[in-house]
């Protein structure tokens, strides 16, 4: 049985990695995700776990590929500077396919930015961090129930993919404090390594199998192998032959490529009849949620896809979206990241604005509305041009962001 | 002094010593539990290939980085052998990792090749820059000397051997990886330095002395097997009201810092939430809790779960202050509660309607400090809310103010829903 409780984003995600037999947290705690590991720092000793307080984020990243490489489930939590040191590390555990999960908690940046305001600005840096082509998942969770659901989801995807994830958090569902239903153990589907079926002189810990992984078996127990962040054979030794290193890329790409049906995540809110619709992720997904209850009051026909796997993006999803409205606003805590996304899969058929803000406060159910309203009355003088021309909806766009950025500055938005 | 040899000669002698220290660890008397070595170097490859040998666990990492790897492989591998292999480059990057490694005693053995040239950067050839010439860098630099680094920060074990002595390296490579912590050892092709054991200390290796530590936790916890949620509050009852029909309920309460709002809307979401059986979410809003700065707290309830968590609207308004009524007053709902603490606000600037309730000053007659005038606050929304009963507040109160204090808040409690119900009399 499930039962009720009370937490803030932050102790759901924490709660959540337990949950997913997490057992292993290496960080160094910056807010607003601080109190990832100080919870953590608690409850890992509680069920046998390890926490450890690193020296920085480029030494809590290695740490846990190596926990994890040791056969530990592992994950560490940051915001947008540690992040970014966690980059080269990141990258070789994409290279060496370990899994391990990477809590972003998002604010505002660049640099230190304002370090406990709630933001967005790390969607494009968690999908291309790190140095190279490469595949990656994030997942972005809007409520502290999906804050433990998707932390459950994060480890559970980086078990069957080999394959870092990142719980794309941000700080305004990190903060929230509400009810969640937190599911009992065996209502909660867990993945767990599988241990390879072969003696270990017949073992291929990176073989190039499409669509799937080799079995991980814990480093140490039997199945000695060579891991490293060259790109290389089936051995895991380097190589530079291209008939290999091609062989490797097909792979890398069609384990996440042809396993979409698993990996994707999103909900269709009050689309059947919508004209407008909202493509909408994370904290801002519950202000887009509201605003489309009072459209809907006020007999605007609005629909919202909510965006739960961020990479990779539901793309189809996003493009039956666009034929079937005129037009699309995203709002988001940056200066429009996914915006362009959906412009892209849009290919011109619905416009596509932004509602932007990046100043420390969240996006309003009414700033969302205003400019539903706006394009829709733009829309309709324009009548066809305005969902065919890409420069009229981009003039738009900024037209939104500028009205957003006054209405942020009127006292009654201010907290 | 032998020259330092090139990387492939070392690297094939060190992987002759290495084998020797395999042989040994098979030696032992309780081989059985000797396990052969994970090697992690920023080399790329050992020449195991080439030597026909069975493969080894290897981990190429970034240089540096793998004193970091081996700290989650230690967690996770207690009695294996984490055997670095590092150069200059190593040292350079990994210095940082290094120092918190052996600050902390944890386990692995860390070799650190051409010894006799990354102690003494004067002699090092930056033979990769100029070829045959002087160069210019190495003329104004200090030496760097790890193994000196460690002897200061305690390592458990510091040496250095010889390749040209393989068997006396790989005994001393063997009883480092037997000395429990943090062990580092020079490799030199000379024999021009000290060589043999430099420093040795004892003291408890860092993850088995966490794994004693959280033991006491692990029973803790064992009394609760599936245990979620915050471990300070007594879980409540589960609720047995029927199912009734809550519409959205916005309330805002704001004043200044140390009034106890924060705790206010703990307390207020959790008697919605929990005790009433309803959906609830109340925001937090980080760095602005600051005494005596503005402070907030939005707490949204009803029988369908919470889309937008902001009261930006709210059915009711508490206001501890002057900058709170002029701020948010103009925008509550059309019939919506305002209450506003008249010792905070002139008389002048409260809004028409306003239910005037002392609210500080009850906090100060209760408690006795002010940070009591959130707890007072929610009197006021168990008497106007409708919904969050005084009952329901004062559960919810009891998991979260200290027992001591249990009595006065609640004594706090019910002095704010007096008073705002003799307000509403009056008005």
């Amino acid at each position: 049985m499930s039962r009720p409780s009370f937490m803030h984003g932050n102790q759901a995600a924490a709660e959540g990695a337990i949950a997913a037999g997490c057992r292993f947290y290496a960080g160094y705690p910056i807010t607003p995700s601080s109190e990832i590991a100080e919870i953590l720092s608690e409850r890992l000793p509680q069920v046998g776990g390890v926490f450890v307080q690193m020296e920085d984020e480029i030494a809590s990243m290695a740490a846990i590929i190596g926990a994890s490489l040791g056969g530990m489930k592992a994950a560490t939590a940051t915001s947008g500077p540690g992040f970014s040191l966690m980059q080269e590390n990141l990258g070789f555990a994409v290279a060496s396919e370990i899994p391990c999960v990477v809590i972003n908690v998002q604010r505002v940046g660049p640099s230190t930015g304002l370090p406990t305001k709630a933001a967005q600005g790390d969607v494009m840096q968690a999908r291309w961090g790190t140095h190279g082509d490469h595949p990656i998942i994030a997942l972005s969770p809007s409520s502290v129930q999906e804050c433990y659901e998707l932390a459950v989801r994060a480890f559970n995807l980086s078990e069957q993919f080999r394959t870092p994830v990142i719980l794309l958090m941000d700080g305004v569902v990190s903060a929230l404090r509400e009810k969640v239903q937190v599911p009992a153990p065996e209502e909660l589907t867990i993945i767990n390594r599988a241990e390879p079926a072969v003696p270990p002189q017949e073992y291929k810990p990176y073989a190039f199998l499409r669509g799937g992984v080799s079995p991980l078996p814990a480093f140490g127990d039997g199945y000695r192998f060579h891991v490293t962040g060259l790109l290389h054979d089936e051995y895991g030794y380097p190589t530079e032959d291209p008939a290999v290193v091609s062989a490797w890329w097909e792979h890398m790409a069609s384990k996440i490529n042809d396993n979409l049906d698993k990996i994707l995540d999103w909900d269709e809110i009050e689309l059947e009849d919508a004209e407008a619709a909202l493509v909408a992720y994370g904290g801002t997904a519950r202000a887009a949620a509201h605003a489309v209850t009072l459209a809907r009051e006020q007999g605007i026909k609005l629909g919202m896809l909510k965006v739960r796997t961020i990479w990779p993006f539901p793309e189809a999803a996003v493009r039956r979206v666009a034929a079937r409205v005129r037009h699309i606003i995203v709002p988001e805590l940056n200066y429009g990241q996914i915006r362009l996304e959906v412009e892209r899969l849009s290919a011109g058929r619905a416009a596509v604005v932004g509602v932007n803000r990046a100043d420390g406060l969240q996006i309003t159910p009414e700033q969302i509305l205003a400019a539903v309203r706006r394009h829709g009355e733009a829309a309709a003088t324009h009548g066809e041009a305005a969902a065919t021309h890409g420069e009229a909806a981009a003039t738009q766009g900024e037209a939104a962001a500028t009205q957003g950025e006054a209405a942020a500055t009127a006292p009654e938005e201010a907290p | 002094m032998i020259g330092a040899l090139p990387y492939a000669t070392t690297w094939h002698m060190l992987m002759e010593v290495i084998a020797r220290v395999a042989a040994l660890r098979r030696r032992h008397p309780h081989a059985a539990d000797r396990e052969l070595p994970i090697i992690l170097s920023s080399l790329p490859e050992l020449p195991e290939r080439e030597l026909g040998g069975p493969p080894v666990s290897f981990i190429h990492g970034p240089p540096g980085r793998n004193i970091a790897f081996a700290i989650g492989l230690r967690a996770a591998r207690p009695h294996t052998p984490l055997l670095l292999i590092m150069n200059a480059d190593g040292i350079t990057l990994g210095t940082n990792h290094l120092i918190h490694a052996v600050r902390r005693n944890i386990g692995m053995t860390l070799l650190l090749l051409r010894s006799e040239v990354t102690e003494t950067t004067e002699r090092q050839p930056l033979d990769r820059l100029r070829w045959g010439t002087p160069a210019y860098q190495q003329s104004i630099e200090p030496m760097a000397t790890p193994l000196e680094w460690a002897k200061a920060l305690q390592a458990a074990f510091v040496g250095r051997g010889s390749l040209l002595d393989p068997d006396g390296l790989a005994a001393l490579i063997h009883e480092a990886i037997e000395t429990p912590g943090f062990s580092i050892i020079g490799v030199t092709a000379g024999a021009n330095l000290e060589l043999g054991v430099l420093s040795r200390t004892a003291w408890p290796e860092y993850f088995t002395a966490y794994r004693q530590w959280a033991a006491s936790f692990v029973k803790l916890a064992s009394d609760e097997a599936q245990w979620h949620g915050d471990a300070r509050a007594t879980p409540p009852p589960a609720p047995t009201r029927p199912a009734r029909f809550v519409p959205r309920y916005e309330t805002l309460i704001a004043g200044v810092g140390g009034q106890g709002i924060k705790l206010a809307g703990t307390i207020l979401s959790e008697a919605a939430g929990l005790d009433e059986g309803l959906w609830a979410a109340h925001r937090g809003e980080y760095g602005s809790a600051t005494r005596g700065g503005p402070s907030r707290v939005d707490v949204v309830f009803g029988s369908e779960p919470i889309t937008y968590p902001g009261a930006d609207h709210p059915n009711l308004l508490v206001a501890l202050s002057q900058a709170a009524v002029d701020r948010y007053a103009r925008n509550v709902k059309p019939g919506a509660h305002v209450v506003a603490d008249p010792e905070q606000v002139p008389s002048s600037r409260l809004p028409a309607g306003a239910l005037p309730v002392p609210i500080v000053r009850l906090a100060r007659e209760h408690v006795g400090r002010p940070i009591a005038a959130g707890v007072v606050a929610l009197g006021c929304v168990a008497a106007l809310s409708g919904v969050v009963s005084l009952e329901s507040l004062r559960q919810s109160v009891m998991r979260h103010v200290p027992r001591r204090a249990t009595a006065k808040n609640l004594a706090a409690l019910e002095a704010g829903y007096a008073a705002t119900r003799d307000v509403m009399r009056e008005t």
